[in-house]
């Protein structure tokens, strides 16, 4: 496992790294609908039970962040 | 854990910790300012309303709590002679037009100013969206009140409330 | 009359027999993860940071595609047609707490595999059950969220009922933001305990009841990369344990049918990332997400979905995406076993087991009336979704297709208002 320890942190140090600042102020394009991780809850909800009642995969988790990051 | 491990989390800790090198906090002077209004041709000069206590609200039409807080703020600049207290919004769309628009679905009676380049939230270092600055008669912060929440405007009152209080000599 | 034709009779017998009691094979197995899907706890901590009250709902019509007669040999050819309501509920209490509360209504209708035999030839072939079956769920899942100043606390408890299956589950997650809310992480913990309780004998002789519990573990961290992009990768850990097998499918074991045994544990790790990237000049945004999956049933599986976000006339968005899906099979799974089995070992034919692949396209279209009512959030949106499964669609080439692999069409409608 340290081989992939290694690989992920580097990879999350590249991330970091590489992502430019974005000041509070500058999120308008953030703070979009479309750029939303889900357009619409229930749908997204739905969808994700229709999969996992057909398929073996267990559907994955979620974070929230990104958008206006207001309040 | 071995040390290399913990060498490799240091970038990754110091790009996660580090954060804007300033923030105007509570006691520090505001920094003037001058700056087109939203509406109309009118500049907007922060040191015309020195002697009143001011809050400098921040503000853009794409932020769902700023919208919100607009109509309970003029309703609050409503509540205190305007010769002692006024708010003052500070729009940072990057389209004018935006935070027009903005005002006709919210309109309020307060002045606007509109910042584009994002000079005065940086000036003022602002940490998040919605921020507002509460400033005494002398130009002096006393409250950064960030987000805004159901409840809030209680709070903005009652601090408004006791800076008019203690210039007229109140307890 | 050959064995395989008499059989093959006693089976559709049983089949029609069954038909006429009615009741449940249905979504079984599915109900006890609604509440454990790893995200709900992050999507009420997001809906917690609005100011308004906000209701919605939503109608979705899934049905799915009847088999060809060709790869049926008893039973009813339909399958499941289920209409879905959903309402989810989010209100803000004082400046700190917010509550969620969602209500799912679920009916379904129609036929499921009930067990795989090979046919003359060797290939394999399903025995559905009948047509009549009909069943209702409904699902409660209430949440309560704390506020802080840069983050956010989720504690949520919820109920699944269904006529033979009930399950409650508990879950708590927690959101922290850092440099200026660029960054997120969050951890989140579910638990769930479900009770089966096989009412139909015609299906399963054996009326116990059965127990499992579901213990769930997510962690993850969303960075925003410049002013239009931002992108996110969660960590998702389920044990389960106890009874995981479906008491309603049988699985063919030397010309014998036998119940369906599944391990009694099973755990499963899930890694999900996801991109959205803005462009300013043609007011769309690309979404794409993709998804590892593995498990201790040896099944390995991909999601890639990508999609694109049109704006239209400022109020109107046009989304199409494209889902492709591919997984590898449960270690214990045949479409038939042509030898027969110890009594004890694992087996199943179920094809949500099996090894295969699925492309599904998805369009939608959302008017938001925000402006027109005057009320935050006001919007109306439409979703159709085609999705198509087999062998062809597989990553790796798969000697035997499942015959009772699904395809389906789902139409949903939602509505949204704050106030």
């Amino acid at each position: 496992m340290k081989p992939l320890h290694v690989a992920l942190l580097l990879g999350l140090s590249a991330l970091a790294s590489a992502c430019q600042h974005v000041d509070p102020w500058e999120r308008n394009l953030l703070a979009r609908p479309d750029m939303a991780w889900e357009t619409d809850e229930i749908a997204a909800t739905q969808e994700q039970h229709t999969y996992f009642s057909k398929e073996a995969a267990m559907p994955g988790g979620g974070v929230g962040g990104g958008g206006c990051g207001c309040n | 854990m071995t040390p290399r491990f913990l060498r490799a989390l240091l970038p990754l800790a110091v790009a996660l910790t580090a954060s804007a090198s300033f923030a105007l906090d509570e006691g520090d002077r505001a920094p003037d300012f001058q700056a087109r209004s939203v509406v109309g041709d009118a500049e907007v000069v922060l040191h015309e309303m020195r002697g009143k206590v001011v809050l400098v609200d921040f503000w853009a039409s794409w932020c769902a709590p700023c919208n919100a807080a607009m109509p309970q703020l003029e309703k609050l600049s409503k509540e205190f002679p305007s010769d002692q207290f006024v708010v003052l919004g500070v729009n940072v769309d990057k389209k004018l037009a935006d935070a027009r628009r903005a005002l006709e679905k919210r309109p309020v009676t307060y002045p606007n100013a509109s910042d584009p380049t994002g000079m005065l939230p940086k000036r003022f270092g602002l940490q998040t969206m919605p921020t507002s600055y509460l400033i005494d008669q002398d130009g002096v912060v006393r409250l950064v009140h960030r987000g805004f929440r159901n409840g809030d405007i209680d709070e903005l009152r009652e601090q408004v409330q006791k800076l008019l209080d203690k210039k007229k000599g109140r307890p | 009359m050959s064995q395989k034709k008499r059989r093959a009779r006693c089976e559709r017998r049983a089949a029609q027999r069954a038909a006429r009691s009615g009741r449940g094979t249905l979504a079984m197995l599915t109900t006890s993860a609604l509440a454990l899907i790893p995200g709900l706890a992050q999507r009420a901590a997001a809906q917690s940071r609005e100011n308004n009250w906000s209701i919605a709902y939503g109608y979705s019509m899934y049905s799915e595609a009847s088999l060809p007669a060709s790869k049926i040999s008893a039973g009813s050819r339909e399958r499941y047609d289920i209409d879905t309501h959903a309402f989810k509920l989010a209100a803000p209490i004082g400046g700190h707490i917010s509550l969620g509360l969602d209500v799912t209504y679920e009916k379904m209708t129609g036929a499921s595999p009930w067990l795989i035999q090979s046919d003359l030839s060797g290939d394999p072939v399903v025995v559905m059950t009948g047509a009549s079956i009909e069943d209702a769920r409904t699902d409660v899942l209430a949440s309560v969220t704390y506020i802080g100043e840069k983050s956010r606390t989720t504690l949520s408890g919820g109920a699944s009922m269904e006529d033979d299956y009930t399950a409650i589950n508990f879950g708590f997650g927690r959101e922290k933001d850092f440099n200026q809310k660029a960054t997120t992480f969050s951890w989140g913990i579910g638990f769930s305990t479900d009770e089966i309780d096989p009412n139909d004998t015609s299906f399963n002789p054996d009326p116990t009841k059965h127990h499992k519990k579901t213990g769930t573990f997510s962690l993850g961290f969303a960075q925003v990369i410049d002013r239009a992009s931002v992108a996110q990768s969660s960590l998702t850990l389920q044990y389960a344990d106890g009874f995981l097998s479906d008491p309603y499918k049988l699985v063919s074991a030397g010309g014998i049918n036998r119940e369906d045994i599944r391990p009694g544990t099973r755990t499963q790790v899930s890694w999900l990332t996801r991109y959205r990237r803005h462009f300013e000049r043609v007011h769309g945004s690309l979404h794409g997400d993709y998804q590892f999956s593995w498990d201790t049933w040896d099944v390995k599986a991909h999601v890639v979905e990508l999609g694109w976000h049109q704006e239209l006339f400022e109020l109107l968005s046009l989304a199409p995406s494209l889902r492709y899906y591919t997984q590898s099979q449960a270690k214990f799974y045949a479409p038939y076993f042509a030898l027969g089995l110890p009594a004890e070992r694992d087996a199943s034919s179920d094809y949500r087991l099996s090894p295969y692949g699925a492309l599904s396209f998805k369009l939608r279209a959302d008017l938001s009336l925000a402006d027109w009512l005057r009320v935050p959030e006001a919007r109306v949106g439409v979703q159709y979704e085609r999705y198509m499964s087999g062998k062809e669609f597989a990553l790796g080439s798969i000697s035997r297709e499942n015959p009772a692999l699904v395809d389906f069409s789902v139409l949903m409608v939602t509505l949204k208002t704050g106030f």
